[in-house]
């Protein structure tokens, strides 16, 4: 494997994830159609808690939900996908283009998911 | 236990924010020569040399942070809504997000720091992301810490 290919398959790969971890921080909800989560985690279940496969809403049994760890496993598996992908397209077309998108849309993720956050500043 | 864990996240982070925040100075703004003051040396380094702590150091630091987040979901989070200081939990919520993200982007990082000379904007952005990321978490988590720690 050529180093070349790294340069597009790593940039990918954060591409993808950021592109997929910021909507799914954003539209998760209790009532959301999708599951963003690849899992639930309820931490107040148990000992150790309990996971639960896909989206699933707290409850007075379950407790609070946290999402985190699933959203982090769905990303991680969609910037696979993108590396897939990367490692497929020819890379002097692509490598230029990979080595800007890996900043630039992390940082577009960045300001995406601070303006969804403005509501808990009362902003 | 859980008190541990907490101030060796934090501790990691300090670590992490020195090492992040010497190699954006030496990107961003190197000795010049015949500089010699503290400040100069400060920034007269290798920015290259801190690539590998930086990453051990922000894996072993989000690992522990991951690690504690279920306390924080269930002791410290519910009284913040009840008191109302919701923007205690944005904080957080922010500070979770932007390291999920640059998680994610540290083999890129790796790589443009370590494999290739070329991409030079590249590398000072990702090495930007990573630095402004590093002191928002470590200013966010302390002043979430003030509002409610473990303790």
């Amino acid at each position: 494997m050529s180093s070349n290919i790294w340069a597009r398959v790593l940039p990918a790969f954060a591409v993808g994830f950021a592109l997929y971890y910021a909507p799914a921080y954003s539209f998760t909800g209790g009532n959301a159609s999708f599951s963003w989560p690849l899992f639930t985690y309820f931490p107040s279940v148990g000992d150790y808690g309990e996971l639960r496969w896909l989206l699933v809403p707290g409850s007075d049994t379950l407790g609070p939900p946290m999402w985190w760890y699933g959203w982090i496993f769905a990303a991680t598996f969609v910037g696979l996908v993108f590396a897939l992908i990367a490692a497929l397209l020819p890379a002097k077309a692509t490598e230029k283009l990979w080595a800007s998108l890996v900043w630039i849309v992390p940082i577009g993720a960045f300001i995406f998911l601070a303006n969804w956050e403005r509501a808990w500043f009362g902003l | 236990m859980i008190t541990f864990f907490l101030i060796l996240h934090g501790v990691c982070a300090l670590f992490l924010i020195g090492a992040v925040s010497h190699q954006a100075l030496g990107v961003f703004w190197p000795r010049r020569p015949g500089q010699t003051d503290f400040i100069a040396n400060a920034r007269g380094i290798r920015p290259q040399v801190y690539v590998g702590p930086i990453i051990i150091l922000f894996v072993i630091t989000f690992v522990l942070g991951a690690s504690l987040y279920p306390i924080y979901r269930v002791y410290v989070r519910p009284p913040l809504e009840d008191l109302r200081l919701t923007y205690g939990i944005g904080l957080f919520e922010i500070k979770e997000n932007f390291a999920a993200i640059v998680l994610a982007m540290l083999p890129a990082y790796w790589y443009f720091w370590k494999k290739t000379s070329e991409y030079p904007t590249t590398r000072a952005a990702l090495t930007a992301i990573v630095a402004v990321t590093v002191w928002y978490n470590f200013i966010a988590g302390h002043i979430l810490n003030n509002l409610r720690g473990f303790g």
